[in-house]
C-alpha cells in the first residue's frame, strides 16, 4: 500500500511538472484567440526558437563569453528567450498579420500562421541544420529526494515559472489600464475603439505577450524537448487539445486543462501504457466537444481574457 | 555552297550524336531520404555522403558511365514517400534507387518499387518483412531487427546474466519488430520480460515512463528501441530514477544501430555501460574505413567525423557502382549484379546478399559498450 502511495505521489509531481509545461505552452494560445478570434499555428514555433535562444545563450554566450557559472547562464537565457519571442512577435505582427488583418478577412491571417510556421521551420532548418541538439540544464542535474520520492530543481524551476506567469498574466490583465484596455478589446474591439483605445496596438500587445510567454516556455522546455527545428510541431496538438478542453480563449480553462491533461497522461503512462495517452487525451476532447462544448470552465467568451 | 552545308549538317548529326551517347552514359539514382521531420538528421548526413561518393566515382567513371542524384524529400513519412517515389519514377526515371530510410516509409513504397523493377538499397530500415515480401528489387544491406536482437538477447542472457527486461519502443514498425525479436529471444533464453512499453514520436518528457519501468522492480536489461533523439531522453531519465547503471542502477542499458557515434557524449553520465550494436566504427583500422574517414574530413572538415549515417549513405552509391562495375548498365543489369554480390568490402563491412535481398554478412555488425569516459569498449558475443 505504501509502494502504491509513494507511486502515486511520484506519478502526480510528474504529472504536475508535465501539466505546467502544457499550460506555459497552452496560455498564449488561448490569449491569442481570447483578444483576436484567432487560432495561431506558428506558436509552437515560437517556442521551439525560445529553445534554441535559451539553448545558444545558455551554452555558448553566457558561459563562454561572459564567463558565468552555467546556473546563472540558464537564467540569463530565460530572460533572453523571452525577449526574443516578444520581438519576434512583434515583427511577425507588424509584417504579416497586420497587414493581413487591415483587409478584414478572418481567414487570410489565419491560413498566414501556416506559413509563418513553415517559413520559420525551414529557417531554422538552414541555420541549425536537422541533428538533435542537446540542451541540459543544470538544474536538471540536481536531484532533490523527498524520502523515496525525488524531483529535480528544474521541475521545480518550471512549476515555478508557470505560476510567475499566470501570476503576472492575471495581474496585469486585472490590474493594469493596458490590461484592462486589452480585455475591453476582447469585449468588443468596436467599441474598445470609441472609446479612445487603440485595437491595434493592443493586438499587438497581445502577440508579444504570447510570443514572450512562448520563448520562456522554450527555455524552460528545451531541456526536456529533443531539440531540432521541428521539436514544437510534437507539442502543438496537445496544447490545441488543452485549449479545447479548457475553452477557447479561457485562461482559467487553460490552466486547469493543462494540469489535467499532464495528470491524465502520466496515469495513462503508469496504468494503461504510454501508447494509450494520445487515445485518452484525445477521447476527452472529443467528449468535451460532445458534452461541454464550451470547456471545462464555461463562460461568455468576451469575458474570458 | 552544297558542300558547306553537307559539312555542316554532318558536323550536326556527329556532334547530337556524340551528345546523346555521353548524357545516354548516366547511371541515374533517384534517392528518398527524409530532409524534413522528426528524422530530418538522416537526411543531410545521407546527402553529404551520397555527393561525395558520387564525386568520387565521376572523377574517373566506371566503364565510361557517370553517375546522377536525384534527392527528394520522404519525411519518414509513408504518404509523402509514395508521392515522391512515384514522381521520381514517372520523371527521373532512375537507374536504381536509394531509400526511404525509416521503416514505415520504406515498407509503403517497396512494392511501388519493384513493380517499376528499379533496384533500390535499403540502408537502414530494421522493419523485418521488408526483405521477406517478396520484392525482388529491394536489397538491404542493414541488419533487421531479427538479425540484431538475437545477438542483443542472447547478450544479456548469456554474458549479462540478465534474468528480468523491459522493452522500450518507439510506436513504428521498427520499433515494434525489434521489441518482438528481444522478447522473442530473450524468452527463450530463459529471461523474463516485465512490460513492453511503447511510445509515440510526440513523447518528450520520459520521466513518467521512467517512474513506471522503476516501480517493476528489479530490472536487469533495458533494450530501448527509438531514433537517436527520444532515445537520447529515454536514456537520461532512465538513469534519472536510478533504473540504469548510469544512475547508480543494475540495469543494463541496450540498443541498436540508430544511436550514430557520438551519442555517449550527448546523453552524458546516463550512457555509461550501454550495450548496443554499430554498424559503422570510424576507429576500425581497415583500410577502407580509414579512407573514407580521412576523405570524409579532406572534403568536409578535419573535425567532422563521419557517422554511421555517412557511412551507409556512402556504401549505398558505392554498392551501385560495384554493380555497374561489373556490367550492370540497365536497370534489369544492376538488379542482376546486386544480387549475385558477395563479400563485397564496404565502409559498414562486407556486403553478401541472400535470395531475399537481405545482407546477411555478420561483419556489419559491431558490439560495443560505452565507457566511463564516453569511448567504446568492443564486446565479443
Amino acid at each position: 500500500m505504501q509502494d502504491l502511495l509513494i507511486l502515486l505521489a511520484q506519478q502526480s509531481i510528474n504529472g504536475i511538472y508535465l501539466g505546467c509545461m502544457y499550460v506555459m505552452v497552452a496560455l498564449g494560445l488561448t490569449l491569442i484567440y481570447g483578444v483576436m478570434n484567432q487560432i495561431n499555428f506558428a506558436h509552437s514555433d515560437f517556442v521551439t526558437i525560445g529553445a534554441f535562444i535559451a539553448f545558444f545563450v545558455a551554452s555558448r554566450v553566457a558561459t563562454n563569453w561572459l564567463g558565468l557559472p552555467d546556473t546563472a547562464g540558464y537564467l540569463l537565457s530565460i530572460v533572453f528567450a523571452i525577449g526574443a519571442g516578444a520581438l519576434l512577435g512583434l515583427l511577425i505582427n507588424a509584417a504579416v498579420f497586420a497587414p493581413l488583418r487591415n483587409r478584414g478577412d478572418e481567414l487570410r491571417p489565419l491560413i498566414a500562421t501556416i506559413g509563418v510556421s513553415v517559413l520559420l521551420e525551414n529557417g531554422l532548418l538552414a541555420i541549425v541544420g536537422p541533428t538533435p541538439y542537446q540542451f541540459d540544464s543544470p538544474f536538471s542535474r540536481e536531484l532533490i529526494r523527498l524520502g523515496r520520492i525525488f524531483l529535480t530543481q528544474q521541475t521545480l524551476l518550471v512549476i515555478g515559472f508557470t505560476v510567475l506567469a499566470v501570476g503576472a498574466l492575471y495581474g496585469f490583465l486585472k490590474f493594469t489600464f493596458l490590461g484592462k484596455a486589452l480585455r475591453a478589446v476582447a469585449q468588443d474591439r468596436e467599441t474598445a475603439g470609441l472609446m479612445g483605445i487603440n485595437p491595434a496596438l493592443l493586438i499587438a500587445l497581445t502577440i508579444v505577450i504570447a510570443s514572450a510567454l512562448a520563448g520562456g516556455a522554450g527555455a524552460m522546455l528545451g531541456p526536456v524537448m529533443v531539440l531540432s527545428p521541428f521539436a514544437g510541431a510534437t507539442l502543438i496538438v496537445k496544447a490545441f487539445a488543452v485549449v479545447i478542453i479548457g475553452g477557447f480563449g479561457n485562461i482559467d480553462g487553460t490552466i486547469l486543462a493543462g494540469l489535467l491533461t499532464g495528470l491524465i497522461e502520466v496515469m495513462t503512462v503508469q496504468y494503461l501504457g504510454s501508447g494509450m495517452t494520445d487515445l485518452v487525451v484525445f477521447g476527452l476532447l472529443l467528449l468535451t466537444l460532445a458534452v461541454r462544448p464550451t470547456g471545462l470552465i464555461a463562460e461568455r467568451r468576451e469575458v474570458n481574457v | 555552297m552544297k558542300h558547306w552545308i553537307r559539312t555542316a549538317l554532318a558536323t550536326a548529326v556527329l556532334s547530337a550524336s556524340f551528345t546523346a551517347s555521353a548524357q545516354d552514359k548516366v547511371i541515374r539514382i533517384g534517392v528518398i531520404v527524409p530532409i524534413s521531420g522528426p528524422a530530418s538528421y538522416f537526411g543531410v548526413p545521407a546527402k553529404q555522403a551520397m555527393e561525395m561518393a558520387v564525386d568520387e566515382i565521376n572523377k574517373t567513371g566506371i566503364n565510361g558511365y557517370k553517375f546522377q542524384l536525384q534527392v527528394e524529400d520522404g519525411a519518414c513519412s509513408p504518404l509523402q514517400s509514395t508521392n515522391v517515389v512515384k514522381k521520381l519514377i514517372d520523371e527521373y526515371k532512375p537507374h536504381a534507387m536509394i531509400g526511404e530510410w525509416c521503416s514505415d516509409a520504406a515498407l509503403a513504397i517497396a512494392p511501388i518499387q519493384n513493380a517499376a523493377k528499379i533496384p533500390t538499397i535499403n540502408v537502414t530500415s530494421a522493419a523485418v518483412r521488408l526483405t521477406e515480401s517478396g520484392f525482388e528489387n529491394i536489397f538491404r544491406i542493414f541488419p533487421h531487427a531479427e538479425m540484431q536482437n538475437a545477438h542483443l538477447a542472447k547478450f544479456a542472457a548469456e554474458q549479462a546474466k540478465a534474468k528480468t527486461a523491459v522493452i522500450l519502443y518507439e510506436k513504428t514498425n521498427a520499433g515494434l519488430d525489434n521489441a518482438n525479436a528481444f522478447e522473442k529471444d530473450f524468452t527463450a533464453a530463459g529471461g523474463k520480460v516485465l512490460a513492453k512499453i511503447d511510445f509515440g514520436k510526440d513523447v518528450n518528457d520520459f520521466i513518467p515512463i521512467a517512474t513506471r519501468v522503476a516501480s517493476l522492480g528489479k530490472v536487469d536489461a533495458l533494450p530501448t528501441y527509438g531514433l537517436e533523439g527520444q532515445v537520447l531522453r529515454l536514456t537520461q531519465a532512465l538513469a534519472q530514477v536510478g533504473a540504469t547503471k548510469g544512475g547508480g542502477g543494475t540495469g543494463i542499458p541496450m540498443g541498436t544501430i540508430f544511436l550514430p557515434y557520438g551519442f555517449d557524449k550527448k546523453a552524458g553520465p546516463s550512457s555509461v555501460g550501454y550495450v548496443r550494436i554499430v554498424q559503422f566504427d570510424p576507429t576500425e583500422k581497415r583500410a577502407t574505413v580509414q579512407n573514407f574517414v580521412n576523405a570524409f574530413k579532406a572534403r568536409y572538415g578535419a573535425n567532422e567525423i563521419p557517422s554511421h549515417i555517412h557511412a551507409h549513405s556512402y556504401d549505398a552509391v558505392m554498392l551501385i557502382a560495384d554493380a555497374v562495375r561489373r556490367g550492370g548498365t540497365t536497370s534489369a543489369g544492376i538488379r542482376e549484379r546486386l544480387a549475385q554480390t558477395r563479400k563485397l568490402e564496404l565502409t559498414t563491412g562486407f556486403i553478401t546478399f541472400d535470395e531475399k535481398g537481405q545482407n546477411i554478412d555478420p561483419s556489419t555488425m559491431h558490439f560495443v559498450e560505452t565507457n566511463p569516459d564516453y569511448s567504446w569498449k568492443s564486446l565479443s558475443f
